[in-house]
């Protein structure tokens, strides 16, 4: 074999591993379409709760992507987005007005987010050591605002002032505008280079000029913004809050960018698309053992396998077999 | 008696061909060199004899009976050690833990480990080396990159290995370090051990060896016994023509310009600076020279505001500097001694590696990228400096040793950076590119940029050098400037 057929072989092969986690999005839906067909399910009713289900994940998730990319992680996420969602309620219950109960949960998002960054930036720690003191915190802060503001176990806004926005293509709106957002900082920004250099190799990130502070800053800031997002839709979505809310949010992140194939280390392999496409494969995959009925236990053990499986193809691309010379 | 024999050895890395048909063998009490331009497959075949990957095809024997280890730590207990040119430590524990890292089943005592002995016995292997300067308990992290590649000697002989594989390790070393590696050598010889030693530096390898068989992309080209051992014809066979042109530059009497581009005052850092001053004028190529630990790295990254000083100050075109963003904005670059750590992120392509320092040169409006721009940009450096590669989209990782430095260059012209600090440029680069980086920093030179040479080898230094300062306990010791008279000698003198 000549040497320029194996370089468009080994190209391919590149190829398809880039697109290997796009190729099992795919798959699962073609395998949802199949099942659903097979068992007259009412497909668009279907799709409608699929993404309803998976919006948040993906809007929040979306902007974790900066955080990973870093080569960190924010435990936090979920109970961020409860204490801004419960304090966008609070704010609509003053002043009832929608645009100042988004305004309320983007603002108090991003300044939890920014907290974390700017305490570990100032006590030059490891951010996500700040966001696990930023999880007791917002957890203590949750009881607290439910306590002083609420019937003392719940907040509520009334379904009839978010019934208006409560509809997919709202949804979608929202999330393809933030996901535009973070696709041209991922891409097109100084921003989205910078993070990914700095994710892969810190040290000589800050020997090329690179600010980990300031990087680490701007990340948590576009994250804090998919968290107040992700609070908005959550309250338009079920608008009776409790402690519980958006609980399984933050596992729901990690799972879903894993999924989509973002290397758990960050650097040069992390993908912004990764969210969208791991939180819908997730959310198809439920689906599917759902109509397979499969009960809870045995489909949470499947998904487990598939999270090792996806993690360790992802760990060994074959890049590392190469040896430096 | 044979001890290693590799026989039609094949081993590929996706498009590359790394081994073709590789066949040689060493003998008892004997330092075999294999020498070669960078990705000739030197260190993918000893690699393979010593268990860290696997051949395609082929076969190898020790000591006369089939040999395939499963692992390095395989090979090492069966007799085979290798030092590897990269860095083969754990930074985060402690020298003792590094030296008997897959031994600890040797110190259980009950449910615990018994970190008294295994320090004292990690002691005793690095005082069995020389390396006694070095302690046992030390975190590893807290250590140099000399020191770090000590720990790794004293780890394989610890095993008291039959055959001993050198594979690039002294360029990274001092001459203490060097002498620790060659009294080995020697000894190992002298009890009808095996050395494979593996070294860019025509001269050391020329005076160590025994024997010298030649690599060129992935081919065994011919072997050389010791009296025929001549150094044309040796770089002949290994880049396959006549090495054209000088090889340093041969200037002599041109000055360098009268403008001071850089002025250190008084610099003084932690045991590594004391009271440090000079100056760099525009168009110099400025050799700072001195024992691995004489201070002069630290000046590197002082100089290029990576490290902080304690007192004194440094300006740069009479201003202060105090970030690397400021230095870089005063067209000041760093390539570092430790490659692929502080120079290069492996993980990434080239393109993102060339990009990343010259973001504001392309970008629009200073933040917007467009995908044009950037691959016009990377693709200038990818022909200027002739980087054998797939594409910029290749990892760095992937490539050899001086490619990666070739790269490194890349990111600093790219962004046409007036002032150069280069440690130790050529450390593990073949002749060939070497050649070629000293055109370029000549070339560099006649347009009127500034660099100043970090360097351990005292060739380099007179070779290239408008001046010499010769450091030594973190001071300077000696002025020297450029003269065809200036010999080893006369540097070595004010070093020690």
């Amino acid at each position: 074999m000549d040497n320029e057929k194996i370089l468009k072989r080994e190209k391919l092969r590149r190829m398809l591993f880039s697109f290997a986690p796009a190729a099992g999005l795919v798959i699962l839906f073609a395998l949802f379409m199949a099942f659903a067909i097979a068992q007259d399910i009412n497909i668009p009713y279907s799709l409608k709760n699929i993404l309803n289900q998976s919006v948040i994940v993906i809007v929040v998730a979306t902007g974790a992507i900066f955080i990973y990319t870093l080569g960190s992680f924010d435990i936090s996420l979920g109970a961020n987005m409860c204490v801004s969602a419960l304090i966008g309620a609070m704010v609509y219950g003053r002043t009832e007005s929608l645009v100042m109960m988004l305004g309320a949960c983007i603002a108090s998002a991003v300044i939890i987010s920014l907290t974390c960054s700017v305490l570990a930036s100032v006590f030059n720690l490891p951010v996500f050591v700040t966001t696990i003191a930023m999880l007791s915190l917002l957890n203590a802060a949750v009881l607290m605002l439910i306590g002083a503001n609420g019937t003392g176990d719940i907040i509520q806004v009334p379904a009839e002032a978010v019934s208006s926005i409560n509809t997919i293509q709202f949804k979608l709106f929202v999330l393809l505008a933030y996901l535009a957002v973070c696709v041209f900082a991922f891409s097109f920004l100084k921003l989205g280079r910078q993070e990914k250099f700095m994710g892969g190799n810190p040290v000589c990130a800050a020997l090329s000029g690179l600010n980990n502070s300031k990087l680490a800053i701007c990340a948590f800031a576009l994250a804090g913004l998919g968290v107040g997002l992700g609070a908005f839709l959550t309250i338009t979505y079920a608008p009776t809050l409790s402690r519980n809310t958006a609980g399984s949010v933050g596992m729901d992140v990690i799972i879903s960018i894993v999924f989509g194939g973002m290397p758990v280390s960050g650097g040069a392999r992390s993908r912004i698309y990764s969210a969208s496409i791991g939180a819908l494969s997730m959310t198809l995959l439920s689906q599917i053992m759902l109509m397979m009925n499969l009960n809870s236990g045995i489909s949470q053990m499947v998904k487990a396998v598939i999270f090792l499986l996806v993690v360790f193809i992802s760990m060994n691309d074959g890049r590392k077999t190469i040896l430096p010379r | 008696m044979k001890t290693v024999e590799i026989r039609n050895m094949n081993k590929r890395f996706g498009s590359t061909i790394a081994l073709n048909n590789v066949s040689f063998e060493a003998y008892e009490g004997e330092i075999l060199g294999l020498i070669g331009e960078n990705g000739s497959g030197k260190s993918t075949a000893t690699s393979i004899y010593a268990g860290m990957q696997k051949c395609d095809s082929g076969e190898m024997l020790f000591m006369g009976t089939p040999w395939n280890p499963s692992s390095m730590n395989d090979a090492l207990k069966k007799g085979v050690g290798m030092i590897v040119q990269e860095n083969g430590t754990v930074p985060g524990v402690s020298v003792a833990e590094n030296i008997f890292l897959s031994e600890s089943q040797r110190f259980k005592k009950g449910p615990f480990v018994d970190r008294k002995r295994m320090i004292n016995e990690a002691q005793t292997a690095l005082n069995q080396i020389g390396a006694d300067h070095i302690s046992a308990s030390q975190v590893t992290a807290m250590l140099d990159f000399q020191d770090r590649k000590l720990i790794e000697i004293a780890k394989v002989m610890a095993n008291n290995p039959k055959v001993l594989v050198v594979d690039e390790t002294t360029t990274a070393l001092s001459q203490k370090g060097r002498d620790i590696i060659y009294a080995i050598m020697e000894k190992m010889k002298k009890e009808n051990g095996t050395v494979i030693f593996i070294s860019h530096d025509l001269d050391e390898i020329m005076h160590v060896c025994d024997r010298l068989t030649v690599l060129r992309d992935g081919s065994i080209i011919t072997t050389f016994k010791k009296a025929e051992f001549d150094e044309d014809a040796i770089k002949t066979s290994m880049i396959g023509r006549e090495l054209s042109g000088s090889y340093y530059r041969d200037d002599y009497g041109d000055p360098a310009g009268e403008e001071v581009v850089l002025k250190a005052e008084n610099l003084c850092h932690t045991n590594q600076l004391d009271h440090f001053s000079f100056e760099l004028h525009k168009g110099e190529i400025l050799g700072i020279g001195g024992l691995s630990h004489c201070g002069m790295h630290t000046l590197g990254k002082v100089l290029f505001a990576a490290e902080k000083c304690e007192s004194g100050e440094f300006t740069v075109y009479g201003k202060k500097v105090n970030t690397i963003a400021e230095a870089m904005k005063m067209q000041m670059g760093y390539v570092a001694k430790d490659r692929d750590t502080e120079s290069l992120n492996t993980e990434a392509s080239i393109k993102d590696n060339i990009a990343i320092a010259g973001l504001d040169k392309f970008a629009v409006s200073g933040f917007l990228i467009l995908p044009g721009n950037e691959k016009k940009y990377v693709q200038k450096q990818i022909d200027g400096l002739s980087i054998k590669c797939t594409g910029a989209d290749q990892y760095v990782s992937a490539l050899s040793g001086g490619n990666k430095q070739k790269v490194a260059f890349g990111k600093w012209l790219g962004r046409e950076s007036e002032i150069l600090i280069l440690d130790c440029p050529t450390r593990g680069v073949d002749i060939g590119v070497k050649q070629a980086m000293y055109q370029l920093m000549y070339q560099m030179r006649q347009e009127g940029k500034s660099i100043l040479l970090i360097s351990e080898e005292m060739a380099e230094l007179i070779g290239m050098s408008d001046r010499i300062l010769v450091m030594k306990d973190g001071a300077l010791k000696k002025e020297l400037f450029r003269s065809r008279k200036l010999s080893e000698a006369d540097v070595i003198q004010y070093m020690i």
